[in-house]
């Protein structure tokens, strides 16, 4: 075990404008704009206490609170890559990606295809009469399992040793040059470690979490049910008594919160949260919200890296669209990643919005800059 | 729910974009169930026309079309009101690619020259590379067609050297080490059939949930009721999400007894720790298994028995694997299996044979109907459960139904010379000498089969000629093999049965000189002309047209076949407990688990490490099921 790397966080790299891909030199850490872009010492350190006193966690990418969350800011990025294209269309919906010429090619709405057809959300809507937690939780562990699926064929040494993602093809944890994302080490300093690195830690926390079953519950007699909304004349039976198996039984307590417009902090009234009925404990949504925002960058880094070499070549970008839509609907869905945290996946998310892979009732939908999808399906179009 | 809007369906048959033939997900056909219409052997297809023609009527009644195994679920009613239509947004894009026509433009030279036969794809189906990759001339006609303000044309001057988006190379998974070719088949495999199962999930949870709403909407509930249904069904919902993530593994069952062995693993009673339900858990040895090129079998048993929802056949509540095992939890039926009934009972009245065989035509019945041919039907697989009525089970495995669609090995074992030791178990079993009177005898050499019930070969005893001598075979195999049965039950042995199994394949072969009825059985003309109507070639024979057609045969003339599983069965197991394992020989068989055994030789040599999880070795993924009832089983 390493306790080199305490924290992660995700940075804002300024572009150095170099079209194509080129690895910039060395913009490094003192790069980053603004005091919100770096790891955020506040929050930071809040969480290196929690770490301190855990040192079984001590691989954990410890992640503020999502208010404070270190990661990428959209704003930030707009306002440098108008500034860093001064000939791109300023009317051009796609010119605040600052997306490198030529574009990639899962920007290509041919490549965007899947291998399945119709509503994802059939999916990803939470049956009536689940609680939200456990709904949740079912996905994490799903989601999972279908993105190191994808890792593996890029992690996995061959006879000689080597991978396909490597210290050498990938020494950041990179989703294009505008983005890469860094760890904390045991100072709360941001450490840039190699794509295969920060994603193998990744990995081993998240499954440390998944497999805790003190935050992933696995005995069916703490199961609990959802509030029943069409039943207002019911409404005392709001109240689940909770499984026999979760602690304080005897205490009626309101059932998972349901409602999805209201952040998940709001609904939870204190001492209350979401899961909690069905014996979930207070800091789970946070933790499977760090787990998709780590699944997200994982999936940025294959998206950004690794889409032609290897995916593409093994023909097998359409699982992949399939399992990162799948994805980003359902982590939307569930209010686990902000509309924000998506940057690094913008032009592809505004493109499955406007290639209707995303129905126009989900909230991967409303994340979406329709215009900048449209132009890139009418890019596509006439390639 | 909007029903239209959950239209949700695999697309890999990849049929809006034809040019993509390169990724036909070549692991269907391997490792999944059977098709309608079984893997044949190279020289079957020979005949091929003709038979399919034959095969028509009974292939649309049976079964969905054989387009492919993801075609094997069509959407339940509710869905089609645009059955499989892909949605415009799909279709805007495939009309242009699907045109190679020169005169649709540049654009689809363009992706042509992208997509076209990847030189080197996973799949073998290669296509010539269609010439060198042309620059896009920019101001071609098909250019032209930015005409909104929105997208702005980017000037074309710029543009003209830069491409909008990187270019596909061709594909090129060659450049791949092996290990990572592995691990995109795994890869391709695993999407799939996360998708598949997710899929089939949703709908079996939106149609529960539609039952549930209607039963919410009925007026003669009361409140309370209508409350306790709505928390019933959360928490059923919400046990079944919790049985999905969580792993299952053999550490949460305790080992009753074991109550079957076989060559590539065993069957034990068990219960589960956690409720104390009991279960029937077949486990199956992952190296034997591979060895004996025995995958596409466990594939085949363990997508019937998911798919199936049917009285007749043996429930399976879920799979699970390790490092060493495959699982298969399965109802635990007590009254054990019509092979032990027959050897403690010898033969059966006319009465009692009409009962057993109208139950197995229903049960043969049931299976056809979910698109699959047993193909190794016999007394072993015919299980007895509680009230003694029947179940099938064992479907392609475990006794071994040996290399099934490799023809080859049956054409050697047909011209080569018998080499089993002549003095195994020895007893001088030709039919000819065969009478009511050594019924002795009969009972060793059943005593013998038991044991080679156990072996890899298994008996060749009840197999239809046509599987073994490569013309391909159908449904109608199946009952051929209740013929075999038939004949055992109403004479006390099988019709071919000899010393050794090339023998018997001989004799099979030879029907029409080796079907032979002892005069001192005394038959009816009904069962002997049922039988003779099963046991002949594929051509006459009865049920090639349907079930039915046997159900209507003057043997069972006043067997209602609707109530049939209703009745009382004519043997009823006696059962001290719901663990009591009388109708099992359990005390022939080694108590010793296999697990036990496998960990004594790892010790011995030394013992590896695990490398890899489970679920992620390639022959298996898919594998893993998990059936919603079994966490609301009472």
């Amino acid at each position: 075990m390493s306790n080199l790397f305490s924290g992660i966080s995700g940075r804002f790299r300024r572009s150095p404008g170099t079209p194509n891909g080129t690895q910039p030199a060395s913009p490094t850490i003192g790069t980053a704009p603004g005091a919100g872009a770096g790891p955020a010492a506040g929050p930071a350190a809040g969480t290196s206490s929690i770490h301190s006193s855990s040192s079984t966690a001590s691989l954990a990418p410890r992640v503020p609170p999502l208010p404070n969350s270190p990661s990428l800011s959209q704003t930030m990025s707009m306002n440098e890559s108008t500034n860093s294209h001064p000939n791109s269309d300023p009317r051009d919906p796609l010119a605040p990606y600052n997306l490198p010429r030529p574009k990639p090619l899962w920007l290509n709405d041919m490549y965007a295809k899947h291998i399945v057809k119709g509503n994802f959300m059939t999916l990803s809507t939470r049956p009536k009469t689940v609680e939200q937690g456990e709904w949740i939780a079912h996905h994490v562990v799903e989601h999972y399992r279908n993105l190191w699926n994808f890792v593996r064929v890029i992690h996995e040494k061959d006879e000689d040793g080597s991978s396909i993602c490597n210290p050498q093809t990938c020494p950041r944890m990179s989703a294009g040059v505008n983005h890469s994302f860094t760890w904390l080490n045991s100072r709360k300093e941001p450490v840039e470690v190699p794509a295969q690195e920060y994603i193998s830690l990744m990995q081993r926390w998240i499954s440390g979490k998944i497999e805790n079953s003190a935050l992933f519950p696995t005995d069916p007699a703490g199961v609990s049910f959802a509030h029943n909304p069409g039943n207002p004349g019911i409404s005392g039976a709001t109240y689940a008594s909770g499984g026999l198996d979760t602690p304080h039984s005897s205490t009626p307590i309101p059932a998972g919160p349901t409602t999805l417009n209201a952040s998940l902090s709001q609904l939870a009234g204190p001492g209350d949260w979401l899961g909690k009925s069905s014996g979930f404990p207070i800091e789970f949504v946070e933790v499977c919200q760090t787990i998709f925002r780590q699944m997200f960058r994982v999936y940025s880094h294959l998206y950004w890296a690794h889409f032609i070499d290897p995916f593409y070549h093994l023909s097998l970008e359409k699982p992949l669209n399939s399992c990162f839509s799948h994805f980003l609907l359902t982590a939307t869905e569930i209010d686990m990643l902000k509309p924000q945290e998506l940057e690094p996946m913008q032009p592809l998310i505004d493109l499955w919005a406007a290639n209707g892979t995303f129905p126009k009732d989900s909230k991967a939908y409303a994340c979406a800059n329709i215009k900048a999808g449209e132009r890139l399906l009418a890019m596509s179009a006439n390639q | 729910m909007d029903n239209t809007g959950n239209r949700f369906h695999l697309n890999l048959n990849n049929n809006d974009r034809p040019q993509f033939n390169d990724r036909a997900f070549p692991t269907t056909p391997s490792t999944f169930p059977n098709p309608i219409f079984p893997p044949q052997a190279q020289g079957a297809q020979q005949q091929g026309q003709g038979q399919n023609a034959q095969q028509q009527p009974y292939g649309t009644g049976f079964a969905p079309a054989p387009a492919g195994y993801f075609m094997n679920n069509p959407y339940p009613p509710q869905y089609q009101q645009a059955p499989q239509a892909p949605q415009a947004s799909y279709q805007q894009r495939p009309a242009g690619y699907q045109a190679n026509d020169a005169t649709n433009g540049l654009a689809h030279q363009f992706s042509n020259q992208n997509l076209g036969g990847g030189r080197a794809s996973p799949y073998g189906n290669r296509q010539a590379p269609q010439g060198p990759q042309r620059p896009r001339t920019a101001g071609a006609p098909a250019q032209q067609t930015y005409n909104s303000s929105l997208s702005a044309p980017m000037p074309n001057q710029p543009t003209q050297q830069l491409p909008e988006y990187e270019r596909a190379p061709e594909r090129n998974p060659d450049k791949y080490p092996s290990s990572t070719q592995a691990n995109q088949k795994k890869c391709s495999s695993l999407a799939e059939s996360f998708f598949k199962d997710n899929v089939k999930r949703a709908r079996d949870r939106n149609v529960r949930q539609s039952e549930m709403e209607q039963r919410l909407v009925d007026p003669n509930q009361s409140q309370s009721r209508r409350e306790q249904t709505w928390s019933n069904a959360g928490k059923q919902e919400g046990k079944y999400l919790r049985f999905l993530r969580t792993r299952d593994n053999p550490e949460n069952y305790q080992t009753l007894k074991i109550i079957g062995k076989g060559a590539f693993g065993e069957v034990k009673l068990v219960t589960k720790k956690q409720d104390g339900k009991v279960y029937a858990m077949k486990s199956l040895i992952k190296s034997e298994m591979f060895k004996k090129d025995q995958l596409a079998h466990v594939r085949a048993e363990r997508d019937i028995l998911a798919e199936s929802d049917s009285p007749w056949v043996v429930k399976l509540y879920t799979t699970f694997q390790d490092s060493d095992f495959l699982y298969m939890l399965m109802e635990f039926l007590p009254g054990g299996d019509l092979m032990t009934m027959l050897i403690k009972y010898e033969i059966f009245s006319e009465d009692i044979t009409r009962f057993y065989i109208a139950e197995i035509v229903l049960a043969i019945e049931a299976v056809h109907k979910y698109g699959f041919i047993h193909r190794d039907i016999k007394p072993d697989n015919i299980l007895l459960d509680r009230g003694g009525h029947v179940k099938l089970t064992d479907f392609g495995l475990s006794t071994g139904f040996h290399k099934l669609h490799d023809n080859s090995y049956y054409q050697q074992l047909l011209q080569g010379k018998s080499n089993k030791p002549r003095d195994r178990n020895s007893v001088n079993l030709d039919q000819i000498n065969l009478t009511v009177s050594n019924r002795g005898v009969i009972n060793d050499w059943r005593k013998s089969r038991r044991v080679m019930a156990y072996s890899t070969v298994g008996t060749p005893d009840y197999i239809a000629p046509e599987i073994f001598t490569g013309h391909g075979y159908a449904f109608d195999c199946d009952w051929w093999s209740l013929g075999t049965i038939m004949f055992e039950c109403q004479v006390g042995w099988p019709p071919f049965c000899a010393e050794d199994a090339h023998d018997t394949y001989r004799k099979i072969v030879n029907w029409r000189q080796s079907l032979y009825f002892p005069d001192d059985v005394q038959l009816g003309p009904e069962a002997e002309n049922l039988i003779r109507s099963l046991v002949c070639n594929t051509e006459n024979r009865l049920g090639r047209q349907g079930a039915d057609e046997i159900k209507a045969h003057k043997f069972f003339r006043g067997v209602e076949f609707d109530t049939l599983r209703r009745i009382r069965a004519p043997f009823e197991p006696k059962l001290n407990s719901n663990v009591d394992t009388a109708y099992f020989p359990t005390d022939e068989i080694d108590q010793t688990d296999n697990a036990t055994h496998l960990k004594a030789a790892n010790a011995a040599a030394g013992g590896q490490p695990r490398v890899e999880a489970p679920e992620m070795s390639l022959p298996f993924i898919g594998y893993t099921f998990k059936r919603f009832e079994n966490t609301t089983r009472g």
